[in-house]
This record gives C-alpha cells, sequence and structure tokens, in this order.
C-alpha cells in the first residue's frame, strides 16, 4: 500500500483523511499525516477512561459508587442519558459504559467533573501523549459552536464552519492519530492501568453501538471491532483496535474532515473502515 | 473343482450377462465357459443366470451371491498380490488429480530411493474412487483426502494444508495481501468433482457458508481455466501461474486434510505412506496436523440490536 491509494481513497469519498496504524504487538505501523494535530470530539472519552480506571486502581474512586444526574444538569446529545426525561441515579462504571459504548455526553461531562482534566492531561504526560489534550466539556464544546456560529445546530455554512473554535485543534480537545493510537495500545497491552481494568476498558470499547465506521471495513464474523468515534461538523474519525483471528491486534486511528458540510456522508463514514483495512492488510503482508 | 476360478468366470458374466462377451474377456471359447457356470451351479445347487428369454438375467440368488463372489476373487486377488510384492514388484498407488506434479514426482523419486526394489505406478484418481479401487485391490495404497471414510480402510498420519484462494490477476482482490471468504461474494467458485470429493466438497461449502461466502454457481473440474478466465475463484495452496493471482485467506478458514490410505499393510506400502508424508511436507507445504484453530465470533453489539 502506498501514500497515493490512501489519497485517492480519501479523495474519492470526498474527505481529506489521516491514518494511522500499527501492529500492537511488534509495533510495524503505517503513518500517513499521522503526526497533524486534530479536534478529538468525542474521541477524548477514551483517554477520560483511562484516567477513570486509573483512579479507581489508585483507590481515589469507587466505580461502583450511584451518582444521581438530574434533568437540569444535563447536557445536550443525541444518546443515552443526554435523550432522557427523568433524574438517573447510576453507578459511575455504568456512566463510563453510556460514554463510550454510546458517545453519551452527560455521562462524560459527569465523569469529567469528577477525575478533572489536569489528572488527564498529566496521565498523558506520564504516557508521553503530549500533543492529547482535555480542555473542554461536552457542554462548553456545545456552547462554543453555538456562540461562534450565533446560532445553534446544524451548522452548514462555509462561514460558520471557519469560525467553529472546535474545528480548530489549538483550541479545543486535540491529539493525532498517532497519539489515539497509542493510547489504545496502551490498554491492548495491559499498560495504560490495572490489567483488571484494561480488560474492562477493552470490553466496554468493544460495546460501542456504531458500525458505518471503522467496523465496516471489517464485515466478518471472525474479526473483532472495537473503538471510540468522534464527530463534529465536516468532520469524522474513529480510533479504535481491530482483532484478527489468528491473534493479530492492530490499533487505529483515522480523522477525515468532508469537503461537503451535509450530515449525511455514507461514504466519508464508510472510508474510515476501508482505508483503515487497507492499512491493516499491508501490515499483515 | 477350482471354486474361486469358477467364482470369477460367474462375475465376468453377471456385469455382461452375455455368454459370448464374458468368454472373449475371459480369453476362453463360449462352451466351456457355459459348462463351467453349470458346473457352479451344480456346486452351490442355485440357478446364477435365468437363460429362458433371449437375453441373459441374473436370477435373485446370482444378484445375492455376485456381492460375495466379487470380495472374494478380489481378496484371493490381493494375496497373489502380496505375494509378489514380497518379490518386490509393483505397488500401485492412487493420487488424487490435482495434486501438483512436482509432488507426484517427488513421490516416485522419495519412494525409488527408499524401496529400489519395488516400482511405484502412480494413477490419478479422485478420492471416492480411491477407496473403491483400494476395495477392489486395483491399488494398494492411496493418497487421499479426508474427511473419508469405509471400512477396513486404515489411513496413515494426516497432514493439513492450509488453503488460499486462486483468482485471475485483473481481479479487485488481487492487489489485497488477504482475502476474507466473505469478501468473494458474487463470484463463482471451482472445485473438484462433488463425485470425486465428496467429504472435502462438503466441508469447504460449509465453512463457506458460516464466513458469508455462497458461490452463485458451483463449477466442477481439475484445471485452472475458469480461474484464468476471471469466470471463477478455486481454494488451493500457493500455485505461481501467469494471469493467476494467489492470496492467503484471512483466518485461515480452509484446511486441506491428507493422508495416505490402505487395505493390507505390506512393507512396500508402510514405505511409501512414510515417504509419502516426507514428500507431502516438503513440496507440498503440507504440515503435522495441529490442533483446530477455535472458531471465534467477534460480538458487536448492532447483531442483537
Amino acid at each position: 500500500m502506498g501514500v497515493p491509494e490512501l489519497e485517492a481513497l480519501f479523495r474519492a469519498a470526498g474527505v481529506r483523511g489521516r491514518l494511522f496504524a500499527a501492529d500492537i504487538d511488534t509495533g510495524r505501523e503505517v503513518a500517513y499525516g499521522a503526526d497533524e494535530p486534530m479536534p478529538t470530539a468525542s474521541m477524548f472519552k477514551v483517554p477520560l477512561l483511562v484516567e477513570f480506571c486509573r483512579q479507581a486502581d489508585a483507590g481515589l474512586l469507587d466505580p461502583r459508587i450511584r451518582v444521581t444526574v438530574t434533568a437540569a444538569e444535563r447536557v445536550s446529545g443525541p444518546t443515552g442519558i443526554s435523550s432522557m426525561l427523568d433524574d438517573v441515579t447510576i453507578s459511575l462504571r455504568d456512566l463510563a459504559y453510556l460514554m463510550i459504548a454510546v458517545s453519551d455526553n452527560t455521562s462524560a461531562d459527569t465523569l469529567l467533573a469528577r477525575i478533572g482534566r489536569d489528572a488527564i492531561n498529566a496521565m498523558l504526560d506520564g504516557f508521553g501523549l503530549a500533543g492529547t489534550r482535555v480542555v473542554h466539556s461536552c457542554r462548553e464544546t456545545n456552547a462554543s459552536m453555538a456562540e461562534d456560529a450565533g446560532h445553534g445546530w446544524p451548522f452548514l455554512d462555509s462561514e460558520d464552519l471557519a469560525r467553529l473554535r472546535v474545528l480548530d485543534p489549538a483550541r479545543t480537545n486535540r491529539s493525532t492519530p498517532r497519539e489515539l493510537a497509542g493510547l489504545l495500545g496502551l490498554i491492548w497491552r495491559d499498560e495504560a492501568a490495572s490489567a483488571e481494568s484494561c480488560a474492562w476498558m477493552r470490553g466496554v470499547l468493544n460495546l460501542q453501538v456504531w458500525p458505518h465506521r471503522l467496523a465496516s471495513g471489517f464485515p466478518y464474523d471472525d474479526v473483532g471491532v472495537s473503538g471510540k468515534t468522534g464527530t463534529l461538523p465536516t468532520l469524522r474519525s474513529e480510533a479504535g483496535v481491530v482483532e484478527y483471528p489468528d491473534g493479530g491486534r492492530y490499533a487505529v486511528a483515522v480523522s477525515t474532515r468532508s469537503f461537503s458540510s451535509a450530515l449525511n456522508q455514507p461514504r466519508a463514514d464508510a472510508v474510515i473502515g476501508t482505508a483503515a483495512r487497507m492499512a491493516v492488510d499491508h501490515l499483515r503482508r | 473343482m477350482d471354486l474361486v476360478r469358477h467364482l470369477r468366470y460367474f462375475t465376468v458374466v453377471a456385469e455382461e450377462l452375455h455368454f459370448g462377451n464374458a468368454a472373449i474377456r475371459l480369453g476362453m471359447a463360449q462352451p466351456p465357459l457355459s459348462q463351467r457356470i453349470k458346473r457352479l451351479e451344480e456346486e452351490l445347487g442355485v440357478r446364477l443366470f435365468d437363460r429362458s428369454s433371449r437375453q441373459v438375467r441374473l436370477t435373485e440368488a446370482g444378484r445375492l451371491l455376485l456381492g460375495e463372489a466379487r470380495e472374494i476373487v478380489a481378496r484371493v486377488d490381493r494375496l497373489h498380490e502380496l505375494v509378489r510384492h514380497g518379490e518386490g514388484a509393483v505397488l500401485k498407488i492412487g493420487v488424487p488429480p490435482d495434486l501438483a506434479a512436482a509432488v507426484i514426482a517427488g513421490l516416485v523419486e522419495g519412494f525409488r530411493a527408499s524401496d529400489p526394489e519395488v516400482r511405484l505406478a502412480p494413477a490419478e484418481i479422485w478420492t471416492a474412487d480411491q477407496v473403491g479401487a483400494l476395495a477392489e485391490g486395483l491399488i494398494d495404497v492411496g493418497v487421499v483426502r479426508h474427511p473419508v471414510s469405509a471400512p477396513g480402510l486404515r489411513f496413515g498420519q494426516v497432514l493439513v494444508q492450509p488453503q488460499g484462494v486462486l483468482l485471475a490477476s485483473g481481479d479487485p482482490l488481487a492487489g489485497s495481501g488477504e482475502v476474507h471468504l466473505a469478501d468473494l461474494a458474487g463470484r463463482e467458485l471451482l472445485m473438484p468433482p462433488r463425485e470425486g470429493e465428496p467429504g472435502m466438497h462438503a466441508e469447504v461449502l460449509a465453512e463457506c457458508r458460516r464466513h458469508g461466502y455462497v458461490p452463485a454457481q458451483v463449477h466442477e473440474g481439475a484445471g485452472l481455466g475458469l480461474v484464468l478466465a476471471g469466470v471463477a475463484v478455486a481454494f488451493g495452496p500457493r500455485v505461481e501461474q501467469p494471469g493467476l493471482a494467489w492470496r492467503p485467506l484471512l483466518g485461515s478458514p480452509l484446511v486441506c486434510r491428507v493422508s495416505t490410505a490402505w487395505r493390507t499393510a505390506t512393507a512396500a506400502v508402510t514405505g511409501f505412506s512414510a515417504v509419502a508424508v516426507q514428500t507431502l511436507k516438503e513440496r507440498a507445504g503440507m504440515m503435522d496436523e495441529g490442533a483446530a484453530p477455535v472458531r471465534r465470533v467477534s460480538r458487536r453489539p448492532g447483531m442483537l440490536a
């Protein structure tokens, strides 16, 4: 696989793409714009998940403790508690599950308030992932978009899009494809937290419900796909791990920006899987 | 009376249902053949043929005895064969027609080195036909594909060969490193004849179905012409041939299992069996049968939602 092939693949899908893929056990890698900073969007929930586990491992919090999320505290979002109407009493670890499996914003902000951004960034520094930063909550991200555009969702005009701070990696939660895949590699190698916590994180990431991005590139019963998507206007990405029946496991992160601002772009979603498949296939040759 | 010789006459007449033709096959005149069949009928106390009409027919008793008679004749033939083997004659072997020429050459060469007294006579025969040929004593030992079973059949060490997919070099999948069975959707499949390889046929198609590939049509044949033409794909070991691309199958779902098979173990049969294991490992990329990989089905939330 060469750079031109990936380039053509992304172009045909109407996006500009960035990709990093690595064999989790050998370190062999495929990199294509892999060190370019990008907004993480909902993928910031992965470092939040890791720090949640580390604090639980350290005895700083009890993942089984129940909290009540009131209707008033709710952050807007299309899934999970964000879309519910009434107060919810739920354990911290089930909040973490909802935050990953269906990308629930309310669950994420509830946990973020307890875990703390500084703690997450310190953890990332400890792993040498200095290009990955968590600076905003979901509520702040939503608010900044409305503020920048001067109106609420959706954001379809190029003037609006140009003003959105959430699309500028310097001014929002950010990472690079290489660092996101690296963080997942730590989880899969039991290095991100205790072995028990890492196993739980892998299980939760495997329960993510979206089939249209990374998983679409591996439509096989005997190949496992786990991951976390990230979506903002024109931005579609996913970081995950693909596990082959022979034991091969590959951390992949793909980030795309579409040329069109249309919200429904199945080809832009699917190219994340297609490009990942091409990269993994290359790593296995 | 020489009962075995009379039974042999009986089986030939039963096959021809014509005394004249049977006599020609046996290289004798018709009157003595008729006489001998009569003597056999007297000996057994039953009529074997109904000669009342213009056509010769087997009686019910004749039909009952035919199978046994064949078995006795075949066993006596094998007895003679065994004696000849002891004198260092010919070892008749069967190999599947689609086994690569280099493998057959390797079998002959390897056996010659290990047992120069015995000449190897290979014949290309599919597995199902080898089982019949072994029973009739037409071959002494075969190289068969599993699963296969028949009463009285003994097998050598089973070797395995992971199968890849053969595609026309212009197929879009030829550009990928490995191919999943599900990727083959929409393509027709070329396989060895179902009659000749029934066990392998059933096993491969079942595995394809489980992995998401249901070929619209299954062609039968041993040549790769249909693959070259881009009409079908085929499974097999790596092949280097212009116009063809071979790719491994993701997850190694298909495995060809092969062993030698025989009914009567002689020194030559055992020797050949050992040579076959070595040759198939060295020249056909076959391996000792390990534990079958555990089939995994990944869990994706959408499957049950």
